[in-house]
């Protein structure tokens, strides 16, 4: 990858403040295409509030945000998923509701291209469509390994296989960029480890670029190639695992949190 | 092809169907029953249009009588002021004042959703609960709309109300079941579920909320255009809050979401305080008196029925059967504790002197049914189901592999 080719994001000093809370202060990084990047830090260090940031929830006090080289901060969360971000949520937010398919055919809608009316009418080319949609659904909880519960109403799946969901219903999308926000949280060993393989997956047979919060530091440091840390809002180290593993400053905040 | 022969054919059932209806509700009902016949079809069509608004969509406008009012006036004017005038036959007329009638009432949708939806939490309801009494109220002293006199809106020779209702009724239905059928739908059923997630997968949450709302809004219009003539004479009385009251509790017993049960619920609920009413009319069978006693034997039978309820369904679990036998078991002991606390308060003079019959009683009874309902099945009559064929067929093979085995 050449030194000078787009950034598929870039944050340039993004900075937020809740009252005189700063949750994230000046935070800069860039993501390359097929990036697998980690983002880490203890504790209410800013990590979710990034992706807020980067999905629209929030415009940023200060700073920009550009994906592909356009500025995004400040525009709607429905227009940047529609450019190409799209997350998962660390308090899982599925569509209870509905079932594990149906989850992934909403966000699937957003590349669909009949209008309003046919579907109110039922026209054979809603039909045809809402066909479409529903096999690319099941194509994608298939990657994930949730074929055999498509039919099941999400809320009622178990906690693991939720937070799959949230992965294929990002998925379908169809985004460049994926934010993965603590996938793992909850899963037992064996889980994590079909995890970290498809997150793999995600990246090399989709062409996807992955940013991931993850607090497992085995499961940071096996799957991602950079990661950014985190703390009190502050970016305070940046690189591949093993400098990270050894930075004097990303241990201090680790341990400083944990006493 | 196959597809448009069977499209074809399936609205050409339903216009025979609602003519036929027509001729037979003309021919042989009484004036009476024809307007239930009629209100039945215009409550089903309310119902569902609030139901596409609050249940399908999870917007919660408790104001939905605005929208049929402004449906109902729109037409009274336009007839009271030009249909003398205009060449148009009585059932022409009537269609173009649906148009009118679900324009206008979208326009005020419009105005009214716009700045309500845009936020989130609740204004929607307090917004529409206000507005439906701002209205009524501007109406009551516009002297143009005839005030709170009313206003004479007669279509002459008498247009086949009946058949526009129930046609407009399927409309409804069909438009909310195909929006749910196809991939259209899941956008509004998302922003119901979780309208953070929505936007994050490219949901444009405040145009699906606009839309599912104008819809809605214009569907109820259309039923107050086909309301007006047949009324003949209109008053800001026929839509008082306790028409939005009465819609909303439709949707909420049908079980938000599901359209089957809203139709259902809107019949149901109608029909129940009409035939209540009914015992009443001389030449129906003697209504049955109650006296005091039962009456305030009752009301506690209620709040212990209530209770009751309650603790069987916190503490019974296990099958289903145990459940409804939790459920029978606590409707048995307060039955009985009604009969014993009757007879007991026979001793009270002043109770004793006084006997009600069902037709005084109706509204009470029928609060009674709804809570009774509400707690049996919170989810309402559907829950999140719909009506099918297939569903049905589903059940049935499950029973019978279930004998098998
Ligand atoms: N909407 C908000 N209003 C006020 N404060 C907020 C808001 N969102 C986040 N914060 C604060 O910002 C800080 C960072 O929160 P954030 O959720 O980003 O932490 P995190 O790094 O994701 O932590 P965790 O690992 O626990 O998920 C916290 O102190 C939090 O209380
Ligand atoms: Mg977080």
């Amino acid at each position: 990858m050449s030194e000078n080719a787009t950034p598929v994001l870039r944050l340039k000093e993004a900075t937020i403040k809740f009252g005189g809370l700063i949750a994230v202060n000046c935070v800069s990084f860039d993501l390359m295409k097929g990036d697998l990047f980690g983002l880490i830090g203890p504790n209410g260090a800013g990590k979710t509030t990034c992706f807020n940031l980067v999905t629209g929830l929030y415009p940023p006090t200060s700073g920009s945000i550009e994906f592909m080289g356009r500025d995004i901060s400040g525009m709607a969360s429905a227009k940047i998923a529609k450019l190409g971000i799209c997350r998962t949520f660390q308090n899982i937010r599925l569509f209870k509701a509905l079932s594990a398919v149906e989850n992934v055919m909403v966000a699937a809608y957003l590349r669909h291209r009949t209008g309003l009316g046919s579907g109110l009418g039922l026209l054979p080319s809603a039909i045809r469509e809402t066909k479409e949609l529903r096999r690319q659904a099941l194509e994608l909880l298939d990657v994930v390994g949730l074929s055999d519960v498509a039919e099941e109403r999400s809320g009622d799946l178990a906690y693991g296989r939720q937070r799959r969901l949230e992965i294929a219903r990002a998925m379908a999308t169809q985004p460049e960029l994926l934010l993965l926000d603590e996938p793992a949280a909850g899963m037992n060993p064996n889980e994590k480890v079909d995890l970290q393989q498809t997150v793999r997956r995600i990246r090399d047979d989709f062409d996807k670029t992955v940013l991931l919060i993850e607090h497992d530091m085995r499961f940071v440091m096996g799957l991602c190639e950079r990661i950014v840390v985190l703390d009190h809002g502050e970016e305070i180290a940046q690189g591949p695992p093993d400098a990270i593993r050894n930075d004097p400053k990303v241990i201090e905040a680790y341990l400083g949190a944990a006493v | 092809m196959r597809f448009w022969l069977v499209r074809l054919a399936s609205v050409a059932v339903v216009l025979v169907g609602c003519f036929l209806l027509q001729q037979w509700a003309a021919a042989s009902l009484t004036p009476y029953l024809q307007s239930l016949v009629f209100l039945a079809g215009g409550y089903v069509a309310l119902a569902v249009s609030l139901n596409l608004i609050n249940g399908i969509t999870g917007q919660f406008s408790i104001g939905h009588a605005a929208f049929y009012m402004i449906g109902a006036y729109t037409t009274a004017f336009l007839t009271a002021t030009f249909f003398k005038a205009q060449p148009l036959d009585s059932t022409a007329w009537v269609v173009l004042m649906v148009v009118a009638g679900s324009v206008v009432a979208g326009i005020a949708g419009l105005v009214v959703g716009l700045p309500s939806l845009r936020l989130r939490g609740d204004y929607l309801a307090i917004v529409t609960l206000g507005f439906g009494e701002i209205i009524r109220i501007v109406v009551q002293n516009v002297k143009a709309l005839g005030g709170s006199f009313g206003i004479d809106c007669r279509v002459e020779p008498a247009p086949p109300s009946i058949m526009l209702m129930w046609l407009l009724a399927i409309l409804t239905i069909a438009i909310c079941r195909n929006l749910l059928k196809s991939a259209h739908g899941l956008p509004f059923l998302a922003v119901r579920e979780d309208e953070i997630a929505s936007s994050a997968m490219g949901v444009q949450v405040t145009k699906v909320k606009v839309t599912a709302f104008v819809v809605g809004s214009m569907l109820a219009g259309a039923a107050g255009a086909i309301y007006a003539p047949f009324q003949v004479f209109i008053t800001p009385l026929n839509f008082d809050m306790y028409q939005s009251f009465i819609v909303l509790t439709m949707v909420v017993m049908g079980g938000t979401g599901s359209v089957t049960g809203s139709a259902i619920a809107g019949l149901l609920l109608y029909l129940l305080p009409e035939y209540l009413r009914l015992m009443k009319q001389p030449g129906t069978s003697k209504a049955i008196s109650i006296g005091g006693p039962a009456v305030a034997a009752g009301l506690v039978g209620v709040i212990v029925l209530v209770w009751l309820l309650r603790v069987v369904q916190a503490k019974v679990v296990g099958s289903k059967w145990q459940r409804w036998a939790g459920n029978l078991g606590a409707l048995a002991a307060t039955a009985l504790l009604v009969y014993l606390g009757s007879l007991a308060l026979h001793g009270v003079p002043f109770l004793r002197s006084r006997n009600y019959t069902m037709a005084e009683l109706r509204m009470a009874i029928f609060a009674l049914v709804l809570i009774a309902l509400m707690l049996l099945r919170p989810a309402g009559i559907m829950g999140h189901h719909e009506f099918s064929w297939d569903g049905i067929g589903k059940r049935l093979r499950r029973r019978t592999s279930g004998a098998k085995a």
